[in-house]
């Protein structure tokens, strides 16, 4: 039987000397959604992604996979896979070496498929791990990941400090050769832009809560950028926009809930990007906050 | 079971200079130097160890040989087999110590431990895969460097006996017992078991302090001065150092110790049955359970 939610969250805190790094996230993940965790550092991402595999203990209530992940890790570690920007694979291991190693411990790896995903790429099996470059070492750990039949995917920060050819090279691997509708798989990332095209689903993390959750194609219904033509400047500040920045010299209006015929005609109109709706996200709570 | 295979296999990839070169290459140094002595190319000659093809000058030797009875034959033999295989004893040993402390701080210092962690290994099955190694995979493989030093020693004394006409070359092999092969390792299985509270206090010091040496010597230090000053007695001390020997000459041993001997099967029953031996045990399973315990909570890998 299929299961409806990967992740269910509620009410989930961890405390660090008397503050919060999670303070009450409640969250539902659909089975099959790929969810994008956006935040500046502090807001909490690695800490809840961390909750979610098992390697801290919160309060509230936790389910991954139907799974408690602080009593039942273990077991979810079957089910689940990672990649962080800090996990490091034994640098003394050969390529074969480590495949080897995890065809041993993973009942779901399939070494052959690993095999078959690296012979497309430049690292050679009988390689030492410490000889590969930091992109190679990523690429080698998404083969790894990749040959595992995992119903969940926890990356974080998978391509930090990779160039820009690698980190489109990851995120395209992982789509068109792994995600397959209905893999779950939860990302946070500092480079938003580049998951843009990738999440079917965003939550905006800021000081360990949620401020924002919804479905991209939610997102890109209610809300609309505007970048108006010097003769509708006016019209469009009378409009209310919800957020207004300058870029270039020239201001670039985002609404909320409003209707695109009332945008049509006065300049370019068009769903924000990700990275800048979580700008003016932020800004506003920013700013109901001073109020 | 192919778990424990995997991880097995995994550390003996990652210390195999330790495991595995460094006592062949002592057996195989041994070895040269066993053969350099039959063939009159050295001799070792010290205040406490003589090894050297002179006394078979001395009338009395030969005349020792040619009388003695098969079993003065085989004790005087195992004897010099005991000694010559100290080195490669200690020499895994010194391996050992390394690894124990090594092997918790390591992974959590190069941060390797969210990659082992992330797959789906318990801690404990980690931890045990550690202590199955140490107690009971690392004694088969030094059997067969021994095995072997013992073969080389055999068969160049048989080639010297033979040739110098001092007695037949079956003479040395018909007093070699083979089943001291069984011996030896279940010698070196009750070692492991008499010393494992040494084992895992060190890599319980690995898993817990930042600097694995110094959370190893000084709770030890502190806990012996405290018995000594307030209880006058030095039973942790005699504790730590019985686990540093070898089992039959531990103070709690209930057999008169001799200098040099191969083991009995049956000395393992009279270990077993000493109560020093089951503390041992006792404190072993609550130091791996500490083990588990601070692996499963050294999780401090955040990119925030």
């Amino acid at each position: 039987m299929e299961r409806e939610f990967a992740v269910k969250a509620k009410g989930v805190i961890k405390s660090y000397d008397n503050s919060h790094a999670l303070d009450g996230i409640d969250l539902e993940v659909r089975s099959g959604q790929v969810l994008g965790l956006i935040g500046p550092n502090g807001a909490g991402k690695s800490t809840f992604l961390q909750a979610v595999l098992g390697l801290l203990n919160t309060e509230g209530e936790l389910e991954v996979l139907g799974l408690d992940p602080r009593k039942e890790r273990h077991k979810l570690l079957q089910k689940v896979c990672s990649i962080t920007d800090v996990a490091v694979l034994p640098k003394w291991m050969t390529v074969e070496q480590v495949l080897q190693y995890v065809d041993g411990v993973h009942p779901r790896f399939s070494l052959e498929k690993a095999k078959s995903i690296l012979s497309k790429t430049d690292i050679k099996n009988h390689s030492k791990i410490k000889t590969l470059s930091r992109g190679l070492v990523v690429q080698l750990h998404l083969s790894i990941v990749m040959a595992i039949d995992a119903e969940l995917l926890v990356l974080d920060e998978p391509t930090l400090g990779l160039d820009l050819v690698y980190r489109k090279e990851f995120y395209s691997q992982l789509i068109e050769d792994y995600y397959d509708g209905n893999k779950t798989i939860l990302i946070s990332t500092h480079q938003v832009e580049e998951i843009e095209g990738v999440l079917s689903d965003a939550i905006f993390m800021n000081q360990g809560r949620i401020v924002m959750k919804d479905s991209i194609d939610a997102i890109n219904e209610r809300f609309l950028e505007l970048r108006p033509n010097q003769e509708s400047l006016e019209r469009a500040r009378s409009l209310n926009p919800m957020h207004i920045r300058t870029e270039l010299g020239r201001e670039v209006f985002l609404f909320e809930g409003t209707e695109i015929d009332k945008l049509n005609g006065l300049g370019e109109v068009r769903p924000p990007f990700i990275a800048d709706l979580f700008m003016a996200i932020m800004d506003k709570t920013k700013s109901e906050v001073q109020e | 079971m192919n778990i424990l295979a995997a991880l097995i296999r995994r550390e003996l990839q990652e210390h195999k200079v330790g495991f595995i070169y460094a006592p062949f290459i002592v057996t195989c140094v041994l070895s040269l130097v066993i053969i350099s002595v039959y063939f009159g190319l050295t001799d070792i000659q010290t205040a406490e160890f003589n090894f050297t093809t002179k006394i078979y000058e001395n009338e009395q030797a030969l005349e020792w040989m040619a009388t003695a009875d098969i079993r003065q034959i085989t004790a005087v033999m195992r004897s010099g087999l005991v000694v010559l295989a100290l080195p490669i004893l200690l020499t895994i040993a010194f391996a050992i110590l390394a690894f124990n402390l090594s092997t918790f701080a390591d992974e959590r210092k190069d941060r390797t431990l969210i990659f082992w962690r992330s797959l789906p290994v318990s801690d404990l099955t980690t931890v045990m895969s550690k202590i199955l190694l140490v107690t009971l995979i690392l004694p088969l493989i030094v059997l067969p460097n021994i095995i072997l030093l013992h073969l080389i020693s055999l068969l160049s004394a048989s080639i010297f006996f033979a040739t110098n006409d001092i007695v037949p070359f079956g003479w040395v092999w018909s007093a070699y017992s083979f089943t001291d092969w069984f011996r030896i390792i279940f010698s070196l299985w009750a070692q492991s078991l008499w010393s494992l509270p040494l084992t895992a206090w060190l890599m319980f010091a690995g898993a817990f302090a930042k600097r694995p040496i110094m959370g190893a010597l000084v709770p030890i230090a502190v806990v012996v001065v405290l018995e000594g000053i307030v209880l006058k007695t030095n039973y942790i001390f005699t504790f730590i150092e019985d686990r540093l020997g070898f089992w039959t000459r531990a103070s709690s041993f209930p057999k008169q110790s001799e200098e040099l001997r191969v083991v009995d099967v049956s000395d393992i029953y009279l270990m077993i049955s000493t109560q020093d031996f089951w503390i041992g045990m006792a404190l072993s399973t609550f130091l791996i359970a500490g083990i588990v315990y601070f692996r499963s909570r050294n999780n401090d890998y955040s990119s925030e």
